[in-house]
C-alpha cells in the first residue's frame, strides 16, 4: 500500500530532475547556462498559485486529472529497486494501455476549450500516437516474446541474471534501437514535436491552459519523462539492481532524445506518420525476425 | 465623460478590502508562493514595436534570461508579463487590450522604450496611443530609444524584487479603477468599444469591485453591451452543399 502512494512520489521527484535536465541540455546546446537548479518546481508552485483559473467547463477539469492519472498509474505497473508496486499483478499490456490513456485525457479536456489551435494540436498528437504506437507496440511484442512472459518482474529477473550480456540492448540491439526511435517520438521531443509546434498553433493542446491546468500539465510533464525513461531502462537495460545504477540508467535514457531533440527542426504530422511506421516500425520487425529465426 | 487625465497613484488610500482567496490556507503559503512568483516569470511573445528587438538577445546565450526564470509562452493563457515593447498604435493597442484581458491574474506589464511613456518619436502621430499607463495599468517602464538587454533585464529584475515584496500589485487596479481606464480606451475607439471579456464581474469574482469600478464609462458601455453567445456552427462550403 505504502509502495503506490511512493512510487508516484519518487516518479515525480525523478521527473521534475529530469525536467531540470532537459531545459539544462538546451541551454546548454545553445551556449547558454540555462535554469537554477528548482526552476521547474517554483514553476509548477507558481502556475498552482496563480488567482485566476479560466476553466472551460467539467471536462476541461476532468481531462487534466485523466491525464496526471494515467502516468500515476502506469508508474506503479514500473518496478522501483525493492518496490514492485503492481507490477506482478499487471503486466506489459497494462502498462501500455496506461501509457495512452493521458493523450486521450487531454483530448477531451481540450476538447472542451473549443479553440481551434487546441483541437489542430490535439489532431496531430492522436495521430503522432497513432504512429508511434505502432513500433512501440512491435517492441514491446517482441520483448515478450523473447522472455515468454508479459510480467516485467519476470523480465527484469531474466536481464539481471547474468550481467550486461543478458541486458535487452545486448540480446535485441534491433530493438532497443526501435525503441530509443519510438521513445523520442512518444516524448513529442523534436522532430516529432508538431503538436506543440508553439510558433504556429501556439503550443496546440496547451493553449487555454493558464494556471491550475497549466501547472498539471507540467506535472504530467514530469511523469511522462519518467515513464519513458523508465519503460525502457526496465525492457532493455536490466531495471535497476539498486537506486544509483536505476537513476544513471533513467538519466541516461533520457537524456539521448534530449540530447538529440535540439538539433532538429520540426517534421510535419504527414511526414511524422510516414517516417514513424516506416523506419522503427521495420527495425522493430526485422529484430524480431531475427529473434525468431 | 469625466475627468481622464487623473491617473491612479501608488500609494494611493482605497476604500476596498483584501482580495478573496478561495483557499484559506492560501495565507500560509503566500511567502513561498510570492517567492515562485517572482522566480517564474511567463512572458507573452507579443511584441508592438521596434523594441522587441532587444529581447532576442536577452533571452539568447549573451544575457540568458532563462536563468532568472523567465520564459518565452505564447498563449495569454499562460503568461504573467506583457511586455509592450515600442510605440502602439490605434489598432494594436486594442489587440493589446484584449490580450491583457485574457491573461490570468497576478499579470505584469512592462512598458519598453520611450514610445510608452509618453509616445516618444511619435508624440504628434495621430495614430499612435502615447501613455501605455492610460489604457492600462503599467508595472515597470523601462526608458530608452530602445533600451539595451541590460537594461531589460535590470527592468526585469526590479519587477522581480517587487513582486516578491507583494508590491506589484498594479494589475487590481485595472478592476479598481476600471471606469478610467474604459474611458481612456472610449476616447480612442469610440463609444461602441467593447471586449469579450467581463471585467466588471471579474472585479466583483476578485473582490476587488470598488466605487470607481464603475461609472459614466461603464454606463455607457452597458448600453450597447452585447452577452457573448456561442458560435453558429455551419459549414458553408458551396461545393459540398452543391454535392448534397
Amino acid at each position: 500500500m505504502i509502495e503506490l502512494i511512493l512510487m508516484p512520489l519518487a516518479a515525480f521527484v525523478i521527473g521534475l530532475a529530469m525536467v531540470l535536465m532537459m531545459r539544462r541540455i538546451g541551454a546548454r546546446l545553445q551556449r547558454r547556462v540555462g535554469p537554477p537548479l528548482l526552476q521547474p518546481l517554483w514553476d509548477i508552485i507558481k502556475l498552482h498559485g496563480k488567482e485566476t483559473q479560466t476553466s472551460h467547463g467539467l471536462i476541461h477539469e476532468f481531462g487534466i486529472v485523466m491525464a496526471i492519472g494515467g502516468f500515476v498509474a502506469a508508474v506503479t505497473l514500473m518496478p522501483l529497486p525493492g518496490m514492485n508496486g503492481l507490477a506482478e499483478q499487471g503486466g506489459l499490456i497494462a502498462l501500455v494501455y496506461m501509457m495512452m490513456i493521458p493523450s486521450l485525457g487531454l483530448a477531451l479536456g481540450v476538447g472542451q476549450c473549443a479553440n481551434p489551435n487546441g483541437s489542430i494540436g490535439i489532431s496531430r498528437a492522436l495521430t503522432a500516437m497513432l504512429a508511434y504506437d505502432i513500433p512501440m507496440v512491435i517492441v514491446i511484442f517482441g520483448v515478450a516474446f523473447f522472455y515468454g512472459s508479459t510480467s516485467l518482474v519476470q523480465i527484469i529477473d531474466a536481464q539481471q541474471a547474468g550481467g550486461f550480456a543478458t541486458w535487452g540492448i545486448a540480446e535485441m540491439p534491433l530493438l532497443a534501437l526501435a525503441g530509443l526511435f519510438a521513445m523520442q517520438a512518444m516524448l513529442g521531443k523534436q522532430p516529432f514535436e508538431i503538436y506543440v509546434a508553439p510558433a504556429e498553433i501556439a503550443t496546440g493542446p496547451m493553449v487555454e491552459m493558464g494556471g491550475k491546468f497549466l501547472g498539471g500539465l507540467f506535472i504530467m510533464q514530469c511523469f511522462q519523462l519518467y515513464a519513458a525513461g523508465a519503460l525502457y531502462t526496465l525492457l532493455f537495460l536490466g531495471g535497476g539492481e539498486n537506486w544509483l545504477t536505476f537513476l544513471i540508467k533513467v538519466f541516461a535514457v533520457v537524456a539521448i532524445p534530449m540530447s538529440i531533440a535540439f538539433l532538429f527542426p520540426r517534421y510535419r504530422t504527414e511526414d511524422v506518420v510516414r517516417l514513424v511506421w516506416k523506419w522503427p516500425a521495420m527495425i522493430g520487425l526485422l529484430g524480431i525476425a531475427f529473434l525468431m529465426y | 465623460m469625466t475627468e481622464l487625465i487623473k491617473t491612479p497613484r501608488a500609494g494611493e488610500t482605497l476604500p476596498v478590502t483584501a482580495g478573496k482567496r478561495t483557499n484559506p490556507l492560501a495565507n500560509v503559503f503566500d511567502e513561498l508562493v510570492r517567492f515562485a512568483q517572482s522566480r517564474s516569470l511567463f512572458m507573452l511573445h507579443y511584441c508592438t514595436g521596434c523594441g522587441a528587438i532587444e529581447l532576442p538577445p536577452a533571452m539568447t546565450s549573451r544575457f540568458d534570461m532563462e536563468r532568472l526564470g523567465i520564459q518565452p509562452m505564447v498563449s495569454p493563457r499562460q503568461a504573467d508579463i506583457l511586455l509592450v515593447t515600442g510605440y502602439v498604435s490605434v489598432k494594436t493597442l486594442k489587440r493589446v487590450i484584449l490580450t491583457y484581458e485574457q491573461m490570468g491574474s497576478p499579470k505584469y506589464v512592462i512598458g519598453i522604450c520611450s514610445c510608452t511613456v509618453n509616445g516618444g518619436m511619435y508624440w504628434q502621430s495621430y495614430a499612435t496611443a502615447k501613455k501605455l499607463n492610460d489604457y492600462m495599468p503599467v508595472d515597470i517602464y523601462i526608458a530608452g530609444c530602445m533600451p539595451r538587454p541590460e537594461a531589460v533585464i535590470a527592468g526585469l529584475r526590479e519587477l522581480m524584487e517587487n513582486i516578491r515584496q507583494g508590491k506589484a500589485d498594479s494589475w487590481k487596479d485595472y478592476y479598481r479603477h476600471y471606469d478610467h481606464y474604459l474611458g481612456h480606451q472610449q476616447r480612442l475607439f469610440g463609444e461602441t468599444w467593447q471586449t469579450p471579456t467581463d471585467v466588471i464581474s471579474e472585479a466583483r469574482h476578485y473582490g476587488l469591485f470598488g466605487p470607481d469600478t464603475l461609472g459614466t464609462h461603464t454606463a455607457l458601455l452597458e448600453q450597447h453591451q452585447k452577452p457573448l453567445e456561442a458560435l453558429e456552427m455551419k459549414v458553408d462550403i458551396p461545393e459540398l452543399t452543391a454535392r448534397r
